[in-house]
């Protein structure tokens, strides 16, 4: 049906991963001195900046401020020189906006806003280069960026891509994969208690396989979550050291 | 107690360490920042470059694109470049349109470009009258702790020499272009612009490469841009409070001593980058 194969006989996908392979996670925390809390993570080719400014108080619209809890502002954006195709509009754009939306969502669910009342938090994410699974790179780096605030969460905020192909799901798809035809599904979890923070799908699918792909999404996550578990007490670590200098 | 003082008297505490003759993170006053580059990094892009000064950082990304040429100039192809500075950088830019500051350092760079020529538009014309090359230039701040216009700079110019044009040929037959995607050849760049940026306190004293601080303090800005022919291509001071003549020559002097170490430095990551490959 394809002209390329995204997942041949032997198993193997088209960047020659199998069908729950990850792609590789690169990440740093504090790379930038402005913010209250940084993050850069690389999935594969796909690289995200996450930053974060706050709690602080609410900026702009009196009406924003909540009696018991912090407000977050979410705002996604890709660099221009991110796709293939030069981007016109980096944000503004329906697409951006339903992410930074999704994003906010997420974050509502996951960082303990009721410590902080009447103030905000913002979380500003930035893809520089996108090669699929933008959503959830962005997640996970914005995961870091809030730790690196200092912001407290229920748990880690982990979330990939899931594709379902030939009976297959496979995990963490790459862009090529992506706009292969392949049924998409992404999902935000909280690995410790197995909670699902988002998920979204807008594919068709055969209902017997849902249950699969949700299962095969939630093991992606937590191995996402050991990586990311991993980066923030190296980051620790030398923070330690360093001061201790 | 420093501390204090600093939020307290931001202007008094840098005034005490300026009649030491030195700034609050310990550098003299003609001094820059420790400068790095890395180039390349970003895959998607045709050519890309990330600067550090001190803490301010800067990438640059360079998409190309195919387009008609003006009719009023059929052999000249386009550059068209971009600053962003998003409110990720800093707290003091909200998210929205441009403002201010972005879209005076877009023309700047623009102006930077044009008077310095670095890249002969004639250059990009692919077939003229019909077909050239439009040049996209977006330089994003990730990290603002002053002076953007010299990051900027730099990272434009190590990113267009990074650059790598496809191949293109006119069809004979249907006259329609071919790319070829894996023929690709650099850009030919005539001059090498570099900015140096200062900045005027109470008056009299000036120093090179502001902080944030330090720029929100200052009476006077000033950027002087050269290339290595020691040709000036921009001086830019708006408004502030005067500056005498000497001083200027001052400045534009350290700016051509900053124009060779900068081009070292991008000359140096460069060769790096081919030899690795």
């Amino acid at each position: 049906m394809a002209g390329l194969e995204l997942l041949s006989d032997q198993g193997y996908r088209l960047d020659g991963r199998k069908a729950t392979e990850l792609r590789k996670v690169q990440a740093r925390m504090g790379v930038f001195a402005q913010a209250d809390g940084s993050a850069y993570l690389e999935q594969g080719n796909t690289k995200a900046l996450a930053v974060v400014y706050g709690p602080h108080e609410v900026r702009g619209a009196r009406s924003r401020i909540r009696h018991d809890r912090a407000v977050i502002n979410c705002q996604y954006s890709m660099a221009t020189f991110s796709t293939a195709e030069r981007k016109r509009r980096p944000h503004g754009d329906r697409k951006s906006t339903e992410m930074s939306l999704h994003l906010k969502q997420t974050f509502e669910a996951a960082v303990m806003t009721q410590l902080y009342p009447r103030s905000q938090i913002d979380i500003y994410v930035k893809i520089l280069q996108s090669d699929g699974g933008n959503y959830s790179v962005c997640v996970n780096a914005a995961t870091l960026a809030v730790i690196d605030a200092g912001i407290p969460m229920r748990d880690y905020v982990c979330a990939c891509t899931v594709g379902f192909v030939d009976e297959t799901p496979l995990a963490d798809l790459c862009y090529a994969e992506e706009s292969g035809g392949v049924s998409s599904l992404a999902l935000a979890l909280l690995p410790r208690g197995g909670q699902i923070a988002l998920l979204q799908m807008d594919a068709r699918l055969h209902q017997d396989h849902l249950e699969a792909l949700i299962e095969a999404a939630m093991t992606a996550c937590k191995g996402v979550s050991k990586v990311l578990d991993q980066v923030v007490r190296q980051h620790l670590q030398e923070a330690s050291v360093a001061s201790a200098e | 107690m420093a501390a204090g003082f600093k939020i307290a008297e931001p202007l008094e505490y840098h005034r005490s360490f300026l009649k030491e003759n030195c700034r609050p993170d310990g550098r003299e006053l003609s001094e820059f920042r420790t400068t790095t580059l890395n180039i390349g990094s970003i895959t998607t892009a045709d050519g890309s470059a990330l600067v550090k000064v001190g803490n301010t950082t800067v990438i640059c990304g360079i998409k190309v694109e195919l387009t008609n040429p003006l009719v009023e100039a059929p052999g000249k192809g386009f550059i068209v470049p971009n600053v962003d500075l998003p409110p990720l950088c800093s707290s003091r830019f909200r998210p929205g349109p441009p403002g201010e500051q972005a879209q005076a350092a877009s023309q700047f760079i623009a102006d930077v470009i044009e008077s310095s020529e670095v890249i002969q538009t004639e250059d990009l014309c692919i077939e003229r009258g019909k077909l050239c090359w439009v040049l996209y230039c977006d330089m994003m701040c990730v990290d603002y702790d002053g002076n953007v216009l010299d990051a900027c700079i730099i990272a434009l110019l190590a990113a267009l020499k990074n650059t790598q044009l496809p191949e293109v040929t006119i069809n004979k037959d249907t006259s329609a272009p071919e790319v070829n995607l894996e023929k690709r050849k650099g850009l030919q760049i005539h001059k090498h612009p570099v900015g140096a940026s200062f900045c005027v306190f109470d008056d009299s004293i000036v120093i090179l490469d502001p902080t944030a601080e330090e720029e929100g303090l200052a009476t006077a800005h000033l950027t002087v841009v050269t290339d290595e022919e020691e040709r000036l291509c921009v001086v830019h001071k708006p408004g502030g409070t005067p500056l005498s003549a000497e001083k200027l020559q001052e400045c534009i002097g350290r700016a051509t001593v900053r124009q060779r170490e900068i081009q070292t430095l991008v000359d140096k990551v460069i060769h790096s980058v081919k030899t690795a490959e």
